[in-house]
This record gives C-alpha cells, structure tokens and sequence, in this order.
C-alpha cells in the first residue's frame, strides 16, 4: 500500500511552484487580470512550463513526450491552481489527450510533439451554452465533415491553434473532430469572464470543416471529461490550500482586541474544518488520479467523488479567505478575489459539484 | 501509488475469510442481528467468540508473537478490519483495553505487568474498562478529583468515574487518578489498574437515549489496589495517559468504510422501497454522504501509508477522528431526512423493521462526543497543525 506521491512526483510538483514563485508570482498574476484586453497567455509563463515538461506530461514518449499519468499530471495543475496561474495549460493537455486517445497514428505525430513542446496551443469545445458535462450537452452537430453550432464556454479560443470539438453526427451518436484555428466558418467570440486568471470564449461553426478523431466515439468523450473533470478538481484543490493557508498565516497575527483574531474559536473551527475538508479533497483527486490512470472499474465513482469535494473545498475556502481577512480582503488590491474567482468560475466546469454528486447517485442507488 | 497489497499480505486475507466463512453463524449476516439481542446475550456471544477467534489466532493481529500476537503488518490489521467487517463479525467486547492498555503496556509496562496482563486480556478471559471521565472531568480530563492514598504498599481511591463504557461487564478498570494531595491539573495524576472485583468498587448501569446500558458510573469507596499495579511512573500519569489515547490510530479506517458503506448501501435500499430514491433533493443528500464516505476510504489508504512508514501521525488522527465521526453522523441523518416521517417508524409496513436503523442512528449522536469530542478535535487540528493561537 502506497498512498502517497513519489519523491519524483512530489519534486516535479516543487519545480512548478518554485518556478512559479520566482517568474511568475502574484503580481505576474495581476497584471495579466489588469490587462483586460489583453489574451491572458504571457510567454514568459508559458515558455516555462514547456521547458518543465509540465505540457508534455500525458504525451507518449515517441511523440516527445513524458509519458506519465494523470497522477503526475494532477501535480502541476494544483501547482497552476496554488498559484492562480493563467493560460492554456489546462485547455492544451485535454486537446492532446483526446489525440492521444482517440486520434490515427498521422494525426499523433502531428500534433503530440507540438501540443508538448508549446509550440501549438490547444484548447477542446465539449458542451454548449447551458448544456450538461456528460456528453448529452452538446451542440455542435456534424455532417459530411462540416460543424455546425456552437460551444461555450471554451478555455483560450482566441489563442488556440487547434480546437479538439465534440459533436453529433446525424444519428445523434457524440464524437471527437479536430478543427484548426484558421478554418473556414469559426467565430469565436470573446465571453469576458470576471475571473481575471483565464480568458474564454464562445466559438461558432458554420460549415466548418472539420477532420475526426478515428477513436473519438461516445467513450473518447466520456474519458476526455472524466480526465477534466479530475484536473480541474486539482487546480481547484491547489486553490482551496493556497487560499486556506494564506488565510492562516493572517489569522495568526492579525490582532483584534488585543489577542490575534486567530485565536478566536469560532475562526478556529472554521478553519480546522476547512484544513479537513481540504485535505479530503487532495486525497480524492489523488484517488481519482490513480483510478483513470489505472483502469480501476471504480473510476467513474472516483472522479465524481473528487469533482464534488474539490469544488465544495473551493468554493468554501476562497469564501472564508474574504470573511476571514476582513474589509482587506474585499479590496481589489489584495489577492483574495483572484482565488475567489478562480474557483467560482471553475468549480461548474466539468460538472458542477451538484452534478457529480447526481452521477453519484446514479451510480449507486 | 500502488494500492495492493502485498502477497503475503493477500494471503493473509485468504486465511482469514475462509476461517470467518466457517465460523461465523448465517444469522449473524442478517442486518439488524445484533440490535435484536439483549447487551447480556449480545455480550456473552461476542466474548466467546473473540475467544475462539483469539485461539485459531486471529487477534492481536499486529501484536508481536511474544505477546500472543501474530506480529503482522499494519496493513494485516487493515486487511482484517475490512474482513470482519465483511463478514458481520461483532465488534470486539475488549475493545478499550485491546486499542489502548495492551500497546501502552508493551510500551512502558513492568516485565510482571505484560506477563499477567496481556495474554488474558487477548482471550477475553479480563474485560477492561477505561476510567477517565469524572462527572467534572470530561473534555477537561486533568480536572480529575478521584484521590488515591497510599497506605503501606497499596493505594486506597476514593472518586467517581462516569460514561465508563462496559462498567457493568468489566473486570479490571486503568483509571487516572491524582495520587498527590493538592496537585493540580496535570501534575500529581497516577494510571492506577484497579480491580473491579472487589468491595470498594461499584458500578451502576446507564441508560442511553437508545434504551441500552453499554455505559455506567463507576464509584470508588475505600478501593485498595497495590502500588505496583501503577502504569508508568507515579504522579507521571498525564504522561502515560497521552501516550496511551496515542494509540488510537491506524488502519481503522478501512474497516470503517466497509461498515458505513455497507450501512449506505443499506439506507439507500429502504430509500427504494419507500420511493424516495427519485427525489432529487434526496439524491443529492445521499450522495453528499457517499463523499464523504469515499473520501475516508482514500483517507483510510493514505493514514495506512503513514503508518507503515513509521510515522507519528500525532494531531492528523484528530482530522481522521472528524471525518469518520461527522460522515458517520451525517450519514444517519440523510437516513432521518430522506426516509421522512417513516423514518421514526419501526414497523413502517408489516415486512419491515427499522429498529436497527434506529439502533444506529442513535449510536451516531454519541460518536462525536466519545474519544474527544468534535470540538476538542478541531481545537486540536486549529491548534496544532494549522499553529493558531492558544
Ligand atoms: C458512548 C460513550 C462512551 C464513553 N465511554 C467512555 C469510557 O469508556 N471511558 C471514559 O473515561 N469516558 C467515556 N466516555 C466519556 C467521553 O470521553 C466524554 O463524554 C467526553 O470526553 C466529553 O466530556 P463530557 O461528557 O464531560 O462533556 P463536556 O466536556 O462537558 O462537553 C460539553 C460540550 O462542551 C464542548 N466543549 C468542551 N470543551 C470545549 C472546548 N475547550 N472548546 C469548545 N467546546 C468544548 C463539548 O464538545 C461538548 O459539546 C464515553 C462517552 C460516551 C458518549
């Protein structure tokens, strides 16, 4: 029994944060969500992960690649979420894992070496406006090798230079189509999210071609969410500690009538069960990781179990993160509201926690 | 990770569930078994068969063979927590004296304190009760009042302990009690092994807010118990006591999931018949539940993990203690919300039997109170891991 990360695994995750806190720490962060206008992908930042190989985690080997799981995967998105991080990287690794899964040997060796060097960024389009995160919500439709429809919300539109779409065919059966950034007939509209750390977007596909993914069937779909869905719990679980401990580190010595706020009991409850609830949380991705990775029959059980948790978590600590560093904390100049709204706007994607939590019901009554 | 076991390990598990598979009676398996029974028959059961479990050597698992023990791995001990569990094993009789006195002994006991204590102990041959809590000691357990004085070479205890689980079963009892007149808080505290047996002692029954008596007060009036029954040094009894309630740790978890999972599976199947199971608010809240239950299962792995690199987990076993309790808790009480006014019900329709529901959903009011309540708890994971002020 080995429920833990490796020392290897525990160190890649200290290169991300180290690297993040000496080339791209808070105030890296608020700039971009300054920059309004700006396309949220500095160079800088992701220069960097690409030479950590923290894109080429999940790419094979033979396409220059790592070669890892997703329990090595879910390492840098914690760091990413620890450190608000933006840009595509979430977007770029599900657009090179439906390749991987899904795509022909040609279209592989086309795109995995690129998608894990940086050089191409990716993003995927899986569900449409107010559509569910099984598979059953989208609305793109495909016809002769044209996409029709829409998708939103989509993770860096504006930058991807290939968008891995899911659509249906005229019987109604989902699959994976790849469509690159200057084809004909795509629109892609900017959707201007408060959350400062990400921009996205919606796209629009009118008769747009379109190349399918030769695996990418209703269970490509099915993988490439569940495989969402545990990294997003992940970059929300790094939320939720980084904001949590953040939030601590104030309590302890702010004072209020004459003692440290951080000795009031009711703080004191709020935050232990905060700490358990966060703990909890890194242990299901941890799970859930471990279960994707290894085929466990379980699976489906375990990516819901830590999509809820870790949105719950997240939800819950970046709100007390405002209530608990007081009139401070509501400011635009502190950091809280970076946190905040990083996971009040991931925490739906993927599945809300209310979804995963209906899965789970129905997988179990 | 790797979450397997080791061959050795599954072996283990072999052995063991072949034994349990012919031992355990087809009745025992029926949900609801034990709850049907008095705490007398209930109690005599389980301690003849912790006996004949302890004979075909399936006790003390991770206890050293010198000791009666198998000297197993903690991951044995998980792998048989599970099992019973799985098999509708009854909850050991001894249990205080098993998770708390036998390793403390093994700790710092007198070479005459583990030859005459373990073995029996093991065998179920002496039930040990825990005396701690006094009616003014509970969360503040260095409050204690009950005096022992020494009269020649023995101690003579006046006092009185309270919520001692087993008081009217019990044969021997580890008490705390101040030994140095005038000492206060956790200074001047002895651990005293006192005999139940005897004419200073008395136990009376308390009645629970589920109708049974598991619990009791125990008086000491003139008890008499030899200086050298003292556990640890004397007046160094809060130390011996905190190295003690130390021992409440390890790979219970995985046991505990395979109970409340069982129990999960269980609520849910009466939430079908009762034809709540579409109900999404019902759903959600269920679900909620099978989190939190999952979550213990990986906390379960990772606790395990840590044992079996010889870490001291310390203040983590109070997170543990929440999460099972308050999962636990909240479990019991989708059961209320869920099932509905049925829900109180124990004969809802002629087929049905909801007392054992009941059995247990009262049993989970006490769980966040006993061991350190969930407060303590969260003051101790405030405090100590998270470093907040006092
Ligand atoms: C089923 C059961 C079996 C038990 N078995 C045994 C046994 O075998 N042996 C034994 O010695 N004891 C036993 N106990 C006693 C148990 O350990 C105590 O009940 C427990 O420690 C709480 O103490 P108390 O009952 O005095 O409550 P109190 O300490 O008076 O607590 C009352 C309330 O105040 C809260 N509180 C107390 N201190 C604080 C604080 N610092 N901050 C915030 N809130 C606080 C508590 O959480 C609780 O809600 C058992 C109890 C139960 C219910």
């Amino acid at each position: 029994m080995f429920f833990a990360l490796t020392d290897e695994q525990q160190a890649f995750a200290s290169t991300v944060t180290e690297f993040l806190a000496e080339r791209f720490d808070l105030e890296a962060v608020r700039g971009v969500v300054e920059d309004t206008d700006g396309d949220g992908h500095p160079l800088t930042l992701w220069k960097g992960l690409a030479d950590q190989g923290a894109l080429a985690v999940l790419v094979p080997e033979e396409h220059d690649g790592l070669g890892l799981g997703l329990l090595d995967a879910q390492v840098v998105a914690r760091a990413l979420g620890a450190g608000v991080a933006p840009g595509p990287w979430l977007a770029t690794v599900l657009a090179a894992e439906a390749v991987r899964i899904a795509g022909s040997a040609e279209q592989q060796s086309r795109w995995l070496p690129a998608l894990a060097a940086g050089e191409t960024v990716g993003t995927v389009a899986l569900r449409g406006e107010g559509g569910a995160w099984d598979g059953s919500g989208i609305t793109v439709d495909v016809n002769d090798g044209r996409l029709n429809g829409s998708a939103s919300p989509v993770d860096y539109p504006a930058v991807a230079g290939l968008i891995v779409v899911a659509a249906t065919d005229a019987s109604g059966t989902p699959g994976l189509y790849l469509v690159e950034a200057d084809a004909s007939g795509l629109t892609v509209r900017d959707q201007h999210t408060y959350d400062g750390t990400a921009r996205v977007g919606a796209i629009e596909f009118a008769d747009t071609p379109a190349e399918a993914l030769p695996g990418g069937d209703a269970a490509a779909v099915r993988a490439l969410l569940a495989r969402g869905a545990v990294l997003n719990a992940a970059d929300l679980v790094g939320v939720a500690r980084e904001a949590l401990t953040r939030t601590v580190a104030y309590d302890r010595d702010r004072n209020q009538f004459g003692v440290p706020v951080g000795s009031f009991q009711a703080l004191k409850h709020a935050l232990a069960d905060l700490h358990v609830a966060v703990t909890m949380a890194e242990h299901a991705v941890l799970f859930a990781a471990h279960a994707l990775d290894t085929d466990d029959p379980g699976a489906a059980i375990a990516v819901a179990v830590a999509g809820s948790k870790a949105s719950d978590a997240a939800w819950n600590a970046t709100g007390a993160m405002i209530q608990f560093f007081g009139g401070i904390g509501f400011t635009w100049e502190h950091e809280a509201h970076f946190f905040y709204k990083r996971a009040r706007r991931r925490a739906p994607l993927f599945g809300s926690a209310a979804e995963h939590r209906e899965a789970l019901a129905t997988l179990t009554m | 990770m790797d979450l397997t076991y080791t061959a050795e390990e599954e072996q283990f598990r072999q052995e063991l569930r072949t034994w349990l598979a012919e031992n355990i009676p087809t009745e025992w398996t029926v949900p609801g078994y034990w709850a049907t029974l008095s705490d007398e028959e209930s109690f005599e059961k389980r301690r003849e068969w912790e006996a004949r479990k302890t004979a075909a050597g399936f006790s003390g698992i991770q206890w050293p063979v010198e000791y009666g023990g198998r000297g197993g791995t903690p991951a044995m001990k998980a792998i048989y927590d599970e099992e019973t569990v799985r098999a509708h094993a009854p909850q050991t009789v001894n249990v205080l004296g098993l998770t708390f006195l036998a390793p403390t002994i093994m700790a710092i006991g007198t070479e005459e304190q583990k030859a005459e204590i373990i073995g029996p102990m093991l065998r179920n041959e002496v039930i040990w009760c825990q005396g701690f809590s006094e009616p003014g000691a509970g969360s503040d357990l260095a409050a204690v009042a009950t005096r022992g004085v020494l009269d020649g070479d023995e101690y003579v205890v006046n006092g009185q302990k309270i919520w001692t689980t087993n008081a009217m079963h019990g044969d021997k009892i580890f008490t705390i009690v101040r030994t140095e007149a005038g000492s206060e808080k956790h200074k001047g505290l002895s651990m005293l092994l006192i005999d139940m047996d005897q004419p200073g002692v008395e136990a009376r029954p308390l009645k629970q807010m589920s109708g049974a008596s598991e619990f009791g007060e125990v008086f000491f009036t003139d008890a008499r118990v030899p200086a050298k029954d003292c556990l640890g040094e004397i007046g160094q009894g809060w130390r011996t006591a905190m190295l003690l309630l130390s021992f409440e740790r390890g790979a219970s978890g995985v046991g505990q999931y395979t109970e409340f999972r069982r129990q999960y599976d269980e609520i849910v199947a009466e939430a079908k018949r009762f034809g709540r199971a579409e109900d999404p608010v019902a759903r959600q809240e269920l679900a909620r539940c099978l989190v939190e239950l999952e979550c213990l299962r990986y906390h379960a792995m990772h606790i395990l993990t840590q044992v079996e690199q010889g870490r001291d987990l310390g203040s983590e076993s109070s997170m543990t203690k929440l999460q099972w309790s308050e999962a636990f808790q909240d479990l019991w009480e989708a059961f209320e919300h869920v099932l509905g006014p049925e829900a109180t019900l124990s004969a809802p329709r002629p087929d049905v039997d909801l007392s054992p529901f009941h059995a247990q959903d009262h049993w989970s009011r006490s769980v966040t109170i006993w061991g350190g309540s969930s407060q303590v708890q969260r003051n101790i994971v405030a405090e100590r891991v998270l470093g907040l002020p006092r």
